[in-house]
Formats: structure tokens, sequence, C-alpha cells
């Protein structure tokens, strides 16, 4: 099994895969025995820097005694103009057994699973995906709240450049939250029919009664594409603060996928402030990792163990053949 | 050598025929056509009864990617697939390395696909409009008529600037010369690999709107009303640009277009999410641009059928989505895929359906082709076609190099059985052997 997308899990999948991660969270803090995938080597192929997703899949993956293995795309055979193709190739012969991987591309990992025998881990593919990073934000959720279902939830900022968003919309929406998306209009997808959330262009509007309301990263160079006329006037619209969440729930939940740019998305207090979670999403992102891991490896040893019991029962089924065509032979 | 077809559905659009007979070919020439021919001294009969007997197709939009990309296609297998694909002149683009843009390379083209490995049907080169295809500065474009091209363009390369495109327009006008115009504003599509909607905001690829192919075939539309300059409008994809074209032809700009067979079946909802073969450009649209698009095929406001069969290497579109080349195969499905989409359910009458894929092509590049009136065409150029008979098609298979299409495994119904160029130079694995009387001619199969 591959972690490509959230959009292509079930419902069912994605209960399982959180379920999962709240029991090794619960094992984890009790000092409880733990999975042990010890033998499994992991591949961190990141081709963008992202330290803090890169370290969590680190961390998800030793606690579960697995070996890591990072590739530096710097001075790689990649920089020196070998094919992602050729170099999923290599590492699938070099005896690496699953691959995390993170790409500017947006379905760059769902060509690495067409060459890559084992497991594919979407670290987060262009503007396309993020599904580890909307599970650790779905169990920070149900931590919080309980449950996702019927909860308003305001995803606000950047959503046609977010792949946190991309991956949280359909999580979510599975889930039967009611998703909305703020933001302005030159961030915004400019068809949005086949997404399951409504769109709002007032941050007020949008965080209306919102349960959780949930910051994108801004990136600063799309100032300078012409996408935003000012950071301060980005800021002085869409900015999650004390003033804005008036319109929220007085309970709600305030996420951010990090880093964040302070005094941008969110203030300063925000994000330090009592309806931040931005911490324990952070914490939970090794749990839901280390549920993934657990997740296709489990499905892998089912591949391999079927595969094995098939193998056996065609050597027996050979081996009682054998000896009938023998007797008819004679 | 005298050659007949017998008893087949001859449908050619040049003398408005739809009856069942025969043609005969002596000597590499039609010779007759009709109910009643002369079957006499016949050295072979091809008895075609049930199958369709036409014009050689006129394809005015391939990439034979000679010279320079070879290993994507070369003139030999792209005019052997075309043969494959029942079509007798193709009309290559001139974004080769280096580009189409002086006669050497012209000279080159037109030795190539006469030489005696290619398919044998006839390549008709399309000269750049700017030198190198910079964009900027018009090539030399008397030089290049004189060595044979019959039209125009900067496909691929779309001029952006208007002032150089009416200077090259003002230029061929003068030459009378066709410009063909592949029609973008590139800067509403750079980093846009899909087109711009629905499906591109869930798998959060960049998209191409709309309204840069439509901005552009607006602009030259003008310029050809401006200049006078013939313009030929390339694989029309979007329904804004059918309605502008609609009003420019209108107005009187001498204007005329073409659809790709995969712009009127495929959709970008269809698209196997990130497989590169699904990626083209103009891109796949949406079932409403489908409708208008065949609507104005019926209507005749648009004018033919390419191909712009684009192959390429497949290392190449191994690669994600975003980095991989635009462009897919056509030549060997174009006349299934019209069949069944287009000419079966009804948009097209079978006499219609080869003006649009023979006739019509040929009138709009002036070229000796597209009809089976006797001694029109430098040799005779036929296609008999079965239209009825099921086939899956499989792009391993395919004469060309590029095995890039997302068609690959689709149920199609309709195939060109044989093709002739003077004699036969194509005849497929589904033609009935029993169907050859008085010997058997050389082809390839």
């Amino acid at each position: 099994m591959h972690l490509l997308s959230i959009r292509e899990l079930s419902t069912e999948q994605i209960q399982e895969i959180l379920a999962l991660a709240k029991e090794l969270k619960q094992i984890a803090l009790s000092g409880g025995s733990l999975p042990d995938l010890s033998g499994r080597v992991v591949g961190m192929l990141f081709f963008e820097n992202s330290t803090r997703t890169r370290v969590s899949f680190e961390q998800a993956a030793r606690k579960l005694r697995m070996d890591v293995t990072s590739f530096g795309i710097m001075g790689s055979s990649m920089a020196k103009g070998e094919t992602l193709k050729d170099t999923v190739l290599t590492l699938k012969h070099e005896g690496i057994d699953s691959l995390v991987m993170r790409h500017h591309a947006s379905g760059a990992p769902y060509l690495a699973a067409r060459f890559f025998e084992g497991p594919v881990i979407n670290a987060g593919d262009g503007m396309h995906e993020h599904p580890t990073q909307a599970l650790a934000d779905a169990l920070t959720i149900i931590e919080s709240k309980g449950t996702i279902q019927g909860l308003n939830v305001a995803i606000v900022g950047d959503v046609q450049h977010s792949r946190v968003a991309r991956s949280n919309l359909w999580l979510l929406s599975k889930l039967n939250a009611n998703v909305r998306l703020v933001g302005p209009l030159t961030l915004m997808p400019r068809h949005t029919g086949m997404l399951p959330a409504s769109v709002h262009y007032d941050l007020m509007t949008g965080i209306k009664d919102a349960d959780v309301v949930m910051a994108l990263r801004l990136q600063k160079e799309r100032m300078n594409s012409g996408l935003i006329s000012s950071l301060g006037e980005y800021a002085s619209l869409y900015q999650i603060n004390e003033r804005s969440l008036k319109a929220a729930k007085p309970d709600c939940i305030v996420m951010h996928p990090g880093p964040i740019n302070r005094g941008l998305e969110l203030d300063d207090r925000t994000a330090d402030g009592k309806h931040s979670v931005i911490t324990q999403q952070v914490e939970n992102g090794i749990f839901v990792r280390m549920a993934v891991f657990v997740t296709v490896f489990r499905e892998k040893s089912s591949v391999e163990k079927t595969t094995k019991v098939r193998r056996l029962h065609s050597e027996t089924q050979k081996e009682e053949q054998a000896p009938a065509m023998g007797k008819k032979s004679s | 050598m005298k050659v007949v077809l017998r008893n087949g559905r001859i449908l050619d659009p040049s003398q408005n025929l739809d009856v069942v007979g025969s043609v005969v070919i002596e000597n590499d020439q039609i010779t007759e056509v009709g109910e009643k021919v002369r079957e006499e001294d016949a050295d072979v009969v091809y008895d075609c009864t049930n199958l369709w007997i036409t014009p050689g197709l006129v394809d005015l939009h391939v990439h034979l990617r000679e010279p320079g990309f070879s290993h994507k296609e070369t003139i030999i297998t792209g005019t052997q697939a075309a043969a494959a694909g029942g079509f007798t002149t193709i009309c290559c683009m001139p974004n080769t390395n280096p580009p189409l843009d002086n006669p050497a390379l012209i000279d080159f083209i037109l030795d190539r696909s006469a030489s005696p490995e290619a398919g044998g049907i006839f390549v008709a080169p399309i000269g750049a409009l700017t030198r190198g295809m910079d964009g900027e500065h018009p090539a030399d474009l008397a030089a290049l008529k004189r060595a044979g091209i019959v039209a125009a363009s900067d496909d691929g390369f779309p001029i952006q600037s208007s002032q150089v495109l009416r200077r090259c327009m003002e230029i061929c006008h003068q030459l009378d010369l066709p410009v063909a115009t592949h029609c973008e504003d590139k800067t509403l599509t750079e980093g846009g690999s899909m087109n711009e909607g629905a499906v591109s905001a869930v798998l959060g690829l960049k998209g191409i709107p709309r309204s840069a192919e439509e901005i552009h075939v607006a602009r030259n539309c003008m310029l050809s009303l401006d200049t006078g300059c013939p313009l030929h409008i390339l694989h029309v994809s979007s329904w804004g640009s059918v309605e502008i074209i609609r009003q420019a032809k209108a107005l009187g700009a001498p204007v005329t277009c073409e659809v790709c067979p995969h712009h009127l079946v495929l959709t970008d909802e269809q698209m196997v999410p990130f497989d590169t073969n699904w990626k083209m450009n103009p891109p796949l649209r949406t079932q409403l641009d489908i409708e208008i698009l065949l609507q104005a095929l019926t209507g005749g406001d648009i004018d033919c059928i390419s191909t712009d069969h684009a192959p390429h290497a497949k290392y190449e579109k191994d690669v994600p989505f975003e980095e991989a080349p635009f462009g897919i195969v056509g030549l060997e499905s174009a006349v299934g895929l019209i069949l069944t989409f287009v000419t079966h359910k009804g948009y097209l009458s079978p006499l219609e359906m080869i003006r649009k894929m023979s006739t019509r092509p040929a009138e709009i590049f002036r070229l000796d082709a597209g009809t089976l009136k006797p001694s029109r065409t430098p040799v005779a150029q036929v296609a008999v076609i079965d239209p009825e008979v099921e086939w899956v098609f499989d792009v391993n298979k395919t004469f060309s190099k590029g095995k890039n299409s997302p068609l690959h495994g689709m149920r199609l119904k309709g195939k060109t059985l044989l093709t002739f160029s003077g004699n036969e130079v194509y005849r497929d694995a589904l033609w009935d052997e029993s169907r050859l009387q008085m010997g058997y001619p050389v082809g390839r199969k």
C-alpha cells in the first residue's frame, strides 16, 4: 500500500490510521512496547527543504526501530541529471523498503510508486497533497473536540498553492466536517466545483462560528508575482488574531502547519495563545507517521504472506501432482 | 499494372460522390471512378464490398521530429504511421532542431520522405514563420516557398508580439502563403500543464485557461482581417475560440481552423491523474467544449480535422506530470476515433467526415490531394476503410516511435485497411486476404 493522497483513501482507512495513531501515542506516553519494524529501511527522498516534516518522519521511523537513510539531493545523481525514475529504481535495488518523498511537482510520488516496489509515502508534492499533515491535524482536532463530525472548519489563506489545504479539505469532509475555504480571489483555485468545501473571500464571514481555524502559510514570494498587493494589506484582511477570532466560536482552536510567518498569518498572541494547538500538531505528526508506517508495512506483510502461502500451496500441488503423473506414465 | 478496387462505397467530397462502385488505378494513377468501370485486364482486384473507398486522408498538422529529435520519430517512421492511418499527404511542422527555416532543410525533408524506406506518402513541409522560430524576426519566407513549403507557422512557439505577427502575415500575404498559428498567450499559461478547471484545482496542477487560447485566436483573426493573409488556426480546443472564429469569418476574415480528434472525445475529467500520456497542448477541456466543437464541426465553422501527431520518447514522458513534454500520437488512431465518436454518433455523415479529413484540408493549404478525380493528384491517393470493424487500439503495435497516447486499450469501431499512394503502401492485418483476387501486390503489413 502507498499513501499518496487523502482523496484516494476511504473514510474507513482514514479512521483506522487515526485510531492506530491514537493507540500508538498512548503506548508511547505510557512507556509501553511499540510495534517493532526493525530490519525495514526507509529512505527519505526530499527534493525540497523541509526540516520539520523530515525530522518528524525520522523520529517516527526510529521509534519503530526502522533504519533511516536520507538522501540529500544537492550533489546527488539527480543533481547530475539523473531522472526521478532512475533514482527510484536505484533505491529499490539498493534494498530500501519504503520511500518517504517530498517533491516540488504535484503527482511526483505517483511516478515513484509506479517504479518502486515498496510503499511510497507522500510527504508533500507540489500544490497537490500533504496527507500526513492532514492526519496529524485531524488527530489534533479529535483530541481537542472529541470528534470531527459536524465541526465548522475554516481553512484560511493561500488555498491555491497549499498542499496542506488540499489534503485537509478531503479528510475533514470525509469525516463530515463543514469545510470552508477562506482567502483572496487571487489565492483561491478558480474552479472549486469539485472541492468538498464552501468558498469565502471575506475572513469574518468565513470564520463565523468556526470550531477550528486553520491558517495556511503564505509564501512571501507570492507578493512579487502580484498575487497580493502587499503583506500589510494581506495581514489586515486575512490575519487570524484576537479581533478576527471574535467571529469564531469562543472555544475554537487555531492551527497552523508551520513554519509560521508571525505577524502575517497569525499575530504573536494568537500563535502562542489559549486557542493555539500548533505544538500539539507537531507532536501528533510523529504518531500519525508511525501509524502510517505500521499500516503500509502491515499491508505489505499481508501481501508477502499471501504470496508465500500461494507459493507453498502451488509447491504442494506440484509435489502432489508429480507422483500421480509418475503413476500414470508407469 | 492495373488495380481495381471493386464494389466499395465511394466517398469523394470533391465530386460530391457517394455511390457504390469501383476505382481503377492504372500505372499509379486513378483512371476511372464510378458505378461502372472497365475491370478487364486487371492485374489485381480488391473486393471492397461493405468498405469505403475514399481519397487518401490529408493531415495538416504532424510532427515528424526530424531533424534533431529522431529519438522521438523519424520521417520514415512518421510516414509509415501516417500510411497506416490512411493518410497519403501530411504537413510536417517546423519545430525541429534546427527549425525548418531555410531551404536546405526543406530539401532534406522532401528527399527523406521520398526515400524507399519511408511510408510512400507525400510530405508537405510547413516552414518556420520566424528565423529559428525566435518569434521576433521573419524567416526568409520567399526562399522557403520556392523550396516547397505549403504554409508557415511557429507552432509550439506562438509569436507573442502582435507587431511581429502582423509583419509576418503581410509578407505571407504577398507570397500567397497561408499562415498557421498555435494560439496561446504565454503570459497566461506559464507553468500550466492541464486545463484550468475543477480537475486542476483538485490535483494541484497549475492550469491553462481557455482565455489564453481565445485571446490569441481573436488577435490573430483580427490581424488576418487587417492584412488579408489566409490564416489557419491550429487545434481549436475551447468553445470560446469557436465563437470568435465564427465572428471573424462573418466579418470576412480569410480564416480556417482545425480540431484534433482527442479534443472531440476526451475531457480533463476522464484523465488518469498525473498520467503524462494525457498531457497535451492545448489541454483536454470539458464536455461543454466537446459539445460545441462537435456542433461547429457539423455546422462547418470548424473546417477540418488534424491529428497534431506529437510523438515523444518514453523516457521523456516518464517524469512528473508538470515536467513532461506536451503531446500525444494520433496518426494511427484518428480514423477509428472519429468514426467511433463522431460519424457513428451522427455528427458527420461519412461524406462529410472524409471532407473534413481529406478534401477540405487539401483545399486549405492548396495541396494536390483530397480527391479521387482521375489524374488530379501526382499519383493515386486512396484509402480503404472498414467503418464497422471493431478493434482495440494498442499503441505498442503502431509504426510511430512515439507510444504516448491516452487511447491505449480503447475499443474503436472503424479502421483503415488499405492505403494507396500510387501503389499499395499499407495493408492492415485485419484485411481479409480472401478479398484479393488475381494476384497479390507487394505492400507493407
